[in-house]
């Protein structure tokens, strides 16, 4: 039997004291016990980790031949049970082979703060240190940004259904999710994941509809061989942006310089400027909400990554019941002014979906529905009735559904 | 005898001038500091009306080949989305025209968010070709488009083969350095293919459309703004050619369309938006978009393959 990997020291170990990070090492010890070998983070994050919460039973298992490691669950907060402007969060999280762990985010939506001046200097010094990396945007600095990168070893697996992101109006926010398989492990060995990322139009109850700047979600998984050569195997990108940054760029080029020089000395200028300018006065140009418009008729838009053997059972699943909806449109399709308008039957349900078995045994889900809680309900009532993410990992790893 | 060194100097003087022009219009070609304008291409095709040398006239010609609606790719077969897009959204309240011309701005704007920055990649870094096909296969989210892209990408190849590459492997001599670049990312590739057909290889080389539309225009001496430009074009033309084979417009509205001040200056805003996106940050503007194309499957009847 395969002798777990001792804990390696975190190179990070140092730089930890920065905000927002976090790091989580999951070790399997002797003989079954998955144990977090590290768990670091620092404010405004929070990581609370529940060892024991449930214990899969051996004949439920899809892994016929070794006895599942408990799964551990790990919570992901902020404080304020959100991101502010400038916020940037920043999670590492390893799972060292045949190790299991659910990820959630027990305070409900993450939501994303608006980006106001007032909000603008909570974190100077993590902007800065990431300014160079960014695109040619000044608009980026002040986003709120979190990033997750996991490490799935050999027969591990992650299942990470978190609540759907919320931004609010104004606000900017840009989030990278990176997990790494292990390339060298075959058939019933391979890593497996599930990972859940959904973004909402914003605070229904106070009338946002696509309101906020910029929301852009990018979910990589990427194979690493034991000589540390790395492939794509999966990118999942989606830009929400209201281009209004475009427009400030080409009308204030100049201005935008002359503020670059004085941000960095007087740091209140560059961020008072904006509070001359109505917020809304890039809109007033551009009458239509881009966002909106790109995503109607949608309140809500997601996607659902299924990869490994653990959850190979809910991705096939979720390819029958996606070919097994019935057919659109009559065969008259062409025309269009038809005497009886026939009721769409794609928003039957109000959820608007598609499944497709990419490459690599990827089953990729992505769909769009008219609100949060019919998404939620539409996912959950899929996941429950399949079945098997409950039987491997509790009935907590659908907490957020 | 001094009027005749007057006009040798001036004829020395108008060759060293059309010779910087080259070697500045070479340079520019190389590095593209600053995304196209309407203007600067227009000033651009100006001063290649003037001096026809050998390397314009053969750059027009590739640019005419490659906007050819003629070009056997099989672009008819696919209507990127707007035969789902047409059943999804049954124009009810709103003319049909309306929802087209929706649907046609959503669907330039994907194709910029997402292909485009693979076709200026290829065209900047031919040698990367194999890397940016891995890259934008995996960041092709449905069966739908995949095949789309790759059945374009393809033929693209074999008309390469078959055609353009005789012609072309004659015209730069000698071939500048990206040029070669090109013909031989191109070659390894195609072999890649070839030699992969019968194992079936779920990650191995696939031949998507865009990074080689980018080797491929740079293979044939088009500059990058034309190369990115003829790439959205086409895939206007495209959608104008299925919609009216749809029936949701006739074909003289489609060339009015094609024609407008309006898909200019939209098609110029989006090159423009993306002329500096890494292909990393490459993504979908445009979800909905995902799901019309993800659902063509589910369609009760179909013309178009995608």
């Amino acid at each position: 039997m395969r002798q777990p990997a001792m804990p390696i020291p975190s190179p990070f170990q140092s730089s930890i004291a920065k905000p927002g990070q976090g790091k989580v090492v999951l070790s399997l010890l002797p003989p079954n016990n998955p144990t977090l070998t590290t768990l670091t983070y620092k404010y405004p994050l929070k990581l609370v980790p529940r060892t024991g919460g449930f214990v899969p039973s051996p004949d439920s298992s899809a892994l016929s031949d070794t006895c599942p490691s408990n799964p551990v669950h790990l919570y992901l907060l902020t404080y304020g049970g959100g991101l502010l402007p400038g916020d940037h969060i920043e999670v590492s999280i390893t799972l060292e082979p045949r190790t299991r762990m659910v990820v959630t985010t027990p305070q409900g939506s993450t939501k994303i703060f608006k980006t106001t001046p007032n909000n603008s200097g909570t974190a100077p010094n993590v902007i800065k240190g990431h300014r160079d990396q960014m695109p040619a945007n000044d608009h980026l600095s002040d986003m709120s940004q979190q990033s997750l990168d996991v490490n799935i070893g050999r027969q591990a697996a992650l299942c990470y259904l978190p609540d759907p992101s919320v931004p609010f109006q104004h606000s900017r926010y840009a989030q990278v999710q990176t997990f790494t398989v292990d390339a060298t492990a075959k058939g019933t060995e391979r890593s497996s994941l599930c990972v859940l990322d959904w973004v909402t139009q914003g605070r229904t109850s106070r009338g946002e509809d696509w309101n906020f700047q910029f929301w852009r979600g990018r979910n990589e998984v990427w194979a690493e061989d034991d000589k540390g050569k790395r492939r794509l195997l999966l990118r999942d990108s989606v830009i929400l942006d209201d281009e209004s940054g475009d427009l400030e760029d080409t009308l204030s080029d100049e201005d935008e310089i002359e503020n670059e020089n004085t941000t960095y000395s007087t740091t209140h200028t560059g961020l008072e400027n904006p509070v001359d300018l109505p917020p809304q006065a890039p809109a007033g140009l551009t009458p239509l909400n881009i966002i909106a418009e790109r995503t109607r008729p949608h309140g809500v838009v997601g996607t659902l990554i299924l990869s490994g053997p653990v959850f190979e059972a809910l991705g096939s699943f979720m390819l029958k019941q996606f070919q097994s909806q019935p057919r659109i449109g009559s065969r008259n399709w062409s025309d269009h002014a038809p005497s009886v308008p026939e009721p769409s039957l794609s928003y039957k349900g109000d959820v608007t979906w598609t499944a497709a078995r990419v490459r690599a045994g990827f089953v990729l889900v992505k769909f769009g529905a008219k609100d949060f809680e019919t998404a939620k309900h539409w996912l959950g009532g899929l996941i429950r009735e399949e079945g098997s993410v409950i039987r491997e990992f509790g009935e907590e790893a659908l907490c957020c559904l | 005898m001094l009027l005749k060194d007057t006009q040798d100097l001036e004829a020395e003087v108008t060759l060293l001038e059309s010779r910087l022009q080259d070697a500045r219009a070479q340079l520019a070609a190389s590095e593209y500091p600053s995304p196209p304008s309407s203007w600067a291409v227009r000033a651009e095709y100006n001063t290649n009306n003037n001096k026809s040398t050998t390397s314009t006239r053969a750059s027009l010609h590739a640019l005419l080949l490659l906007s050819d609606s003629a070009l056997p790719l099989g672009s008819f077969a696919y209507s990127s989305g707007l035969e789902s897009y047409l059943a999804h959204n049954k124009p009810s309240r709103t003319a049909p025209i309306t929802s087209f011309h929706r649907f046609l701005k959503l669907s330039i704007a994907s194709i910029a968010s997402t292909s485009l920055p693979y076709v200026l990649a290829g065209h900047r870094q031919p040698s990367t070709l194999d890397t940016l096909d891995n890259d934008l296969d995996a960041s092709t989210p449905c069966i739908v488009a995949q095949r789309a892209s790759i059945a374009q990408g393809r033929a693209l190849i074999g008309v390469w083969e078959r055609a353009f590459r005789v012609s072309f492997a004659r015209f730069e001599t000698p071939a500048s350095e990206g040029t070669e670049a090109a013909f031989a990312a191109i070659d390894d590739l195609s072999d890649a293919l070839k030699s992969c057909l019968q194992e079936d290889e779920d990650l191995g080389p696939k031949g998507h459309f865009a990074p080689l539309w980018g080797v491929v225009c740079r293979a044939m001496g088009l500059d990058l703004q034309q190369t990115a430009y003829v790439f959205v074009m086409n895939h206007a033309k495209a959608v104008l050619s299925a919609a009216v084979r749809a029936g949701v417009m006739g074909p003289y509205q489609a060339q009015n369309v094609l024609a407008s001040q309006a898909l200019q200056d939209t098609m110029m805003k989006r090159i423009a938006r993306e002329w500096n996106t890494p292909v990393e940050e490459a993504g979908q503007v445009v979800p909905a978009l995902d799901l019309w194309i993800g659902r063509h499957e589910l369609l009760y009847s179909r013309i178009f393959n995608s």
